[in-house]
């Protein structure tokens, strides 16, 4: 009854909602009674309503028949007391209103069923507005209209719910419980085995006195045997868990193992055969069981076809029990279904005759059926399994075919006796054909033979209990070939026991425990050791695959082999440490050597920059020829010509010694070692020339020393920073308006020269360092002409304060020396070249002339001068002085030469200068021949020969003479009148020798420090080797000595002159850009934008276009397109360019400006600073080249000339 | 056991690497005061010199400054022999790092042929694999770089790829312990990239290289060069001089 009921609730939930409160009608409880008249009004089928319809309807289902009520009906009221007593308990057991009162239950009740809640609560509400008061009826209102009612109840006291029956297995779920509930609870039923046990075990107990054990300890007490059981049987699985690698079927005595065709093992007896041979399409999960273990686990099975027990058995259709294999093999017998292989059927079918044959190999007739050999004529019969076990040669062709049948599974089947065995399979031959050699001994194991009494007996199936795995792989209990019973069942120590039963109480436990304990044993060995509880069976079972090692050793091996590689790591970390540590070590150490130099900058700023400013002179010094000491047992004579050596080294020391406060300090140093080897050696000799060199590249080194220093803030007396350092070079906008200033020379009269040359210089510098600019060049121009015309004034003006000192000793002695020279000049001409030899003391020894001593020794030092005729007048005549040994007449000399001083005083000058340009010109004039007809001037203007050619000598080394070439043209004609009035040499030496000759004038040694004046200084330095010389003419011709600086200041060469100095390159660049006119078919470096100075010549645009021939050498004339495109070029850049040729391999030619024109083969060192020019190898070696082209012309064209310039060099 | 012996072994080894480690860093602590001692020593003389310099002659200041000099030598010496020690205790600890991975390796080798069975979890291996990978790839790293620091002509320092591969398989049944091995965010770092050491390094044969060691990649090396080999900086500088 009550099943409908709730039916109706539940279908109609959906629908009653739809009709909101208060609709219900129909009580249910009218529906509820059977004899309620519904039922038979409204039987319907089942067809289908509108939603409208169906909201209107209440279906029911009654009896199987479907009821539909229209809501508007009017429904009987039926009162019964079973009914509704049975409602009030089947309330409770829906505990709808569990614990609350009667009478509200009953209310509910009557009401009740409600399909829904809104349903249920509008009953109420309904009900309570209306009396629905006694327990034995219901009533039913229809007023639903009804306010907000208020619930009245009361109680019931003498109810008492009844029961409720059970309900429907539909209204049942099945709630699985987790393994931890389970284990909890005693999953064990009692079969009747145990009850009858349990009886007679009480029975035994009451006899005795004791209170009987209740079922349910019972089971809870099996239960947990068979956990603890499980337990153990895990750990003893682990200790046997060995994999059966050679596991075969036994069925076709193969090992193979596809994935399609895995080899299964039974769970309980350890079976192992193949799907297919077994007929086990789907892998189940879970455990797996043989037949026979499943259907009789306790029972072995016998074979009805064959005498041999074990192996794959399948059940017959008759309920006996055959081997698979011989159900395969006896003709007669087949299986019912080919894919389960079960049952096998036809036993019946086979003859009596084959029941009959004697197995020649059991030799037991009658049991079981025998095949025969299939060899014709043999007639020897054999069980299938005694044959699989003897190994003979049983070949199954897995040819299914169709059978008679239909679905017969055929084979094509050959067995043969022994003694037909195919040749080569026989014995243990090999296994491809068959049941042979290793499956003979496998067959042998796969069966035992069943005893001729049938008895009890467990065979192997009984085998492992424990749990082999079914795995796809081959995985198998080692227990199935021993023959004996394995323990199958765990014993379980006594002490496991106690634990178990320790919730338990029952009197004499231990006793009931124990025979429980062997209860339970026999009961699972009964079972062939299959557990009783499933569950834990397969559970744990499908733990173990899932985690096959919670192997305690293992884990401790983990543990160790964690800890260990923690420990690894751990150090990895202290090693990344320390390797931070280190090197945070090293960068300490970096610091601190940064932070020495910093405080060094900091305490001795001076010292550091002095330093530097040192080790860059050093560098210059590339022969290291200033690096150390002069050593005076090399030349002991050394000490006689310098008072005060200086070097390298010894600067240093004074360095570090703090000695030098200002650069001032540095270059004097500089500068007296420079002075100390020009005036020791000769100026034509390495050292000379080095010195020389070193001195203009020196000079420009500590100039701008000297500009950063000012510009650094040193302050001089400690060597230290000013306090407030002072920014310089501040403006660079204004610096152009300064050097404008200053070059205006109104701005300049307040100044003495001296101060306008050097704020002159210092403009240059400034000029020079800026960046290229529009107005730089013309700039530097101007200020380069401006500083030579200084200059000119300055040494001017400083020889006429020499004249009104007037050192009238000096004078004497310089002419004497002029006289003698002359003198020996000319009386002895052999001697000139000896004294050739002799002429590398130093050319400034003049102020000393009498002090000098013979230099034999130097003499050897000094091999490569090869000196012009001219040079050797001044050295020859000092050497005369010295008194050198060689030459004897030079005592006599002076002797004349005094006398002759004394006796023409007067006219000294006239002789000696006429006869010392003569002979200069004599000697100079050939040598100049390359350099053109400035010779006959240079000559005109040397009134004193030693130091005409000196300078003369100094000036070719720098590759040009300037002086000469700028001033000759003019000069010329002067000059030649002023011959007459003597007063050459002295205009002469004034435009050479600006610092005015006195060597410890401090003017001269600032002119001496500013090196870019190349030739300039050169000639000053002469001028100070031969300053006596010069005041010794300068007297006699006051008046002259001013007309040749005012016309040197006009000279526009002249003004040209420092150009490349400023940037400590090369002097002879410089020098070269005094030369306004290169003589064609010179020789020089030209440098090009882009490519280092490369040999070439200067050829005359302006040369025949039919050619010419250079001393027999053909020169090349330029092409037309050359010409054109040089003219064109002068015309835009307004400048006179020189046509040049290359001395490359394509003689290339190339217009040019003349300060990018330099003499070559001048100057030895400046052709190999040019040959090193080049950054790249490829074009130093290029460069080499074209220079060994040029030597080579040079060469050819020198071998047709009278004069060789190379000679003269 | 044998393997518990040689591993006990090493534990009694390394049992004197705190204490030793600790004397050596006290020692480098006390270098470290004195040089500090020193510095403030120099700049009270710098600071004298400053305030005295104009009354001094040019022999007391050379004499000043000659004691300012001293003072900073001896500071280089202290710094050296600081660095020498922390090269000292790297070499300590890189030795007992290369021992525990040779006595691991060993272990490990047992353990295998004794699980010969223990290859389940294939795919946690790999996982571990690499990471393991990672980690003696460094190991390996760091241990060539020991090498190449004493020794001034360094010899090619390359990562010998074959770290013990037996222990892998072992190692990497707990990947998640060498996953862990947190990132040190003060690793020291190497190479021009400033990254930390990884796949084959080659260090640089100027001892004075600041940074000393380089990924193969990052200087363009493919194989390890012949003779010697420099950095790219200390290339540049060799040519500025």
């Amino acid at each position: 009854m009550r099943k409908y009921k709730k039916r109706v609730g539940q279908s109609k939930a959906g629908r009653e909602t739809g009709n909101g409160t208060g609709q219900v009608h129909a009580d249910m409880d009218a529906v509820l009674c059977p004899p309620s008249p519904c039922r038979l009004n409204f039987p319907a089928t089942r067809d289908t309503l509108t939603y409208e319809q169906a909201q209107k309807m209440v279906e029911i289902e009654l009896e199987g028949r479907l009821h539909r009520i229209n809501i508007y009906d009017q429904l009987s009221v039926v009162t019964e007391d079973e009914m509704l007593a049975q409602d009030l308990t089947d309330c409770n057991s829906n505990k709808e209103n569990s614990v609350q009162s009667r009478a509200r239950q009953r209310n509910k009740q009557a009401v009740s069923k409600s399909r829904k809640k809104d349903a249920k609560h509008a009953a109420k509400c309904r009900r309570s507005g209306s009396q629905c008061s006694s327990q034995s009826h219901v009533c039913l209102t229809h007023h639903i209209q009804s306010p907000l009612p208020k619930p009245t109840f009361r109680k019931v006291e003498k109810f008492k719910p009844s029961p409720a029956p059970p309900l429907p297995v539909a209204y049942y779920r099945y709630m699985e419980k987790s393994g931890e509930e389970l284990d909890n609870e005693a999953e064990y039923d009692m079969d009747e085995e145990d009850m009858a046990w349990l009886e007679i075990v009480n029975q035994k107990r009451v006899s005795d006195g004791h209170a009987s054990v209740p079922p349910d300890t019972f089971e809870l007490l099996i239960d947990r045997l068979e956990r603890e059981s499980i337990l153990e049987s895990r750990s003893q699985a682990l200790s046997q868990s060995t994999i059966d690698e050679d596991a075969y079927c036994c069925v076709c005595l193969d090992d193979e193992c596809l994935n399609s065709n895995v080899i299964l093992f039974c769970d309980i007896c350890n079976l192992a055969v193949h799907q297919e041979c077994y007929g086990v399409p789907y892998i189940p999960e879970g455990q797996w069981l043989c037949r026979c273990c499943l259907q009789s686990p306790s029972r072995p099975v016998d074979c009805v076809l064959c005498p041999n027990r074990g192996g794959a058995f399948k059940q017959t259709s008759d309920g006996n029990w055959a081997h698979v294999i011989c159900a395969i093999w006896i003709p007669e017998v087949c299986f019912a279904n080919t894919v389960f292989l079960e049952p096998v059927e036809g036993v019946k079918n086979i003859p009596p005759a084959r029941w009959k044959l004697t197995c020649y190999l059991c030799k037991q007739k009658g049991r079981g059926a025998s095949i025969q050999c299939h060899k014709a004529n043999c007639y020897r019969a054999f069980h299938v399994t005694c044959a699989q076990r003897a190994g003979l040669y049983m070949k199954i062709d897995p040819v299914r075919e169709t059978g008679t049948n239909g679905t017969t599974f055929t084979v094509k089947k050959t067995a043969f006796c022994e003694n037909h065995s195919p040749p080569g399979t026989g014995g243990e031959g090999d296994e491809d054909n068959g049941l042979v050699g290793g499956r003979g001994s496998r067959g042998q194991r796969s069966y035992t033979l069943s005893p001729p009494l049938q008895q009890n007996q467990n065979g192997r199936k009984k085998g492992s209990a424990t749990q082999q795995k079914k795995t796809q792989k081959k995985a198998a209990g080692g227990s199935r070939k021993t023959g004996v019973p394995l323990l199958l069942v765990p014993q379980i120590p006594s002490f496991r026991l106690n634990k178990i039963c320790t919730g338990v109480s029952v009197e004499r436990k231990n006793q009931f425990m124990q025979r429980l304990h062997n209860y339970w044993l026999l009961k699972r060995h009964s079972r062939n050791g299959v557990p009783l509880i499933r569950r834990l069976h397969s559970h744990i079972q499908a733990q173990k695959s899932e985690q096959r090692e919670p192997d305690a050793k293992l884990q401790a091996v983990r543990e160790e082999l964690k800890y260990w590689q923690k420990l690894r790591q751990d150090l990895e970390k202290a090693r990344l440490l320390i390797e931070l540590i280190r090197k945070r070590e090293r960068l300490k150490r970096e610091q601190f050597k940064l932070q020495q130099a910093a405080l060094e900058l900091q305490l001795t700023p001076a010292l550091v920059f002095l330093r530097s400013t040192l080790e860059k002179l050093q560098e210059k010094d590339t022969d290291h020829i200033f690096i150390s000491p002069v050593n005076l047992k090399e030349v002991p004579d050394y000490l006689e010509f310098v008072t005060e050596p200086m070097d390298f080294s010894k600067m240093h020391d004074r360095l570090e010694a703090h000695k030098y406060i200002s650069v001032a300090d540095l270059e004097s140093d500089f500068n007296l070692m420079i002075s100390n080897c020009l005036r020791y050696n000769s100026n034509d000799t390495v050292f000379h020339k080095t010195a020389m060199q070193l001195r203009e590249v020196g000079g420009a080194i500590l100039r701008h020393a000297r500009h950063q220093a000012l510009s650094i803030g040193l302050d001089p007396s400690t060597g230290t920073h000013l306090p407030d350092k002072h920014t310089t070079n501040g403006s660079t906008v204004s610096w152009l308006d300064e050097v404008d200033l200053l070059l205006d020379p109104e701005n300049r009269v307040h100044m003495s020269p001296e101060d306008q040359l050097k704020n002159l210089l210092d403009k240059l510098d400034l000029v020079a360092s800026m960046r290229t600019s529009g107005g730089r060049t013309k700039r530097m121009r101007l200020l380069r002409r401006e500083i030579n015309s200084l200059r000119h004034k300055i040494s001017h003006q400083g020889r006429n304060r020499r004249l009104l000192n007037g050192k009238m000793k000096e004078e004497k002695r310089e002419k004497r020396v002029d006289k003698m020279d002359f003198i020996t000049s000319h009386a002895d001409p052999k001697k000139s070249t000896s004294r050739k030899a002799q002429e590398p003391s130093c050319p400034a020894s003049s102020p000393l002339p009498g002090d000098a001593p013979p230099n034999p020794p130097l003499f050897t030092l000094e091999t490569g001068r090869t000196t012009t005729p001219g040079q050797s007048n001044k050295s020859g005549g000092r050497r005369q002085k010295g008194k050198t040994k060689e030459n004897s007449q030079s005592e006599d000399h002076d002797g004349f030469v005094e006398k002759e001083e004394e006796n023409f005083h007067s006219k000294k000058h006239d002789t000696v200068a006429s006869s010392v340009q003569e002979e200069a010109f004599n000697m100079v004039s050939s040598p100049k021949m390359g350099v053109g007809r400035r010779t006959s001037v240079l000559f005109k203007k040397a009134k004193n020969g030693a130091r005409l050619t000196k300078e003369k000598s100094v000036l070719l080394q720098n590759g040009v003479s300037k002086v000469e070439n700028g001033i000759s043209p003019r000069e010329h004609t002067p000059k030649t009148k002023l011959q007459s009035a003597k007063s050459t040499s002295p205009s002469l030496h004034q435009l050479r020798s600006r610092g005015p000759s006195t060597c410890s004038d401090s003017e001269g040694e600032k002119s001496h420090s500013l090196p870019e004046e190349n030739g300039l200084t050169n000639g000053l330095k002469r001028q100070n080797g031969n300053s006596s010389d010069s005041e010794g003419c300068i007297p006699t011709f006051p008046t002259h000595s001013s007309p040749p600086t005012k016309r040197s200041r006009g000279k526009p060469a002249m003004s040209k002159v420092p150009v490349g100095a400023v940037n400590g390159v090369s002097r002879s660049r410089a020098v070269s850009q005094n030369n306004d006119e290169m003589d064609p078919l010179t020789l020089v470096w030209a440098k090009c934008r882009g490519y280092p100075s490369y040999p070439a010549m200067i050829v005359d645009a302006k040369m025949p276009r039919e050619g010419i021939l250079h001393n027999g050498i053909p020169i090349p004339v330029p092409p037309k397109d050359v010409l054109n495109l040089g003219r064109r070029r002068q015309e835009v850049t307004n400048e006179k360019l020189f046509l040049v040729l290359f001395f490359d391999t394509k003689r290339t030619w190339q217009w040019l400006p003349l300060d990018k024109l330099h003499h070559m083969g001048v100057d030895d060192t400046v052709d190999r600073l040019r040959l090193m020019e080049g950054k790249k190898p490829n074009v130093r070696k290029s460069v080499h080249k074209a220079y060994d082209r040029a030597m080579t012309h040079l060469s050819y064209v020198k071998e047709n000339s009278t004069f060789n310039p190379s000679n003269f060099i | 056991m044998a393997k518990g012996m040689y591993l006990e072994h090493y534990l009694d080894s390394i049992e004197g690497l705190p204490c030793e480690l600790q004397r050596n860093f006290a020692l480098m602590g006390d270098l470290d005061n004195r040089t500090e001692e020193k510095k403030a020593e120099i700049n009270e003389l710098a600071a004298e010199y400053v305030a005295k310099v104009r009354t001094l002659a040019s022999e007391e200041r050379v004499q000043h400054l000659k004691k300012i000099e001293n003072a900073y030598h001896k500071c280089k010496e202290y710094s050296d022999d600081k660095v020498q020690l922390a090269m000292q205790i790297y070499e300590m600890v890189d030795k007992h790092i290369r021992q525990l991975d040779a006595d691991l390796a060993r272990f490990e080798n047992d353990l295998q042929e004794k699980l010969d069975s223990g290859i389940q979890d294939s795919s946690d291996e790999k996982h571990s694999q690499k990471d393991k990978n990672i980690k003696e790839k460094k190991g390996s790293h760091g241990r060539d770089k020991k090498g190449s620091d004493q020794d001034s002509p360094k010899q090619k320092k390359q990562k010998n790829g074959t770290s013990p591969n037996v222990s892998e398989a072992l190692l990497t049944m707990h990947p998640s312990d060498v996953l862990d091995m947190p990132v040190d965010p003060n690793e020291p770092t190497y190479c021009l990239c400033s990254q930390v050491s990884y796949g084959e390094m080659i260090g640089c044969d100027n001892t004075d290289c600041p940074i000393e060691w380089f990924h193969f990649a990052c200087v363009g090396l493919t194989i390890k060069p012949k003779g010697k080999w420099y950095c790219p900086r200390c290339i540049q500088e060799m040519r500025k001089k």
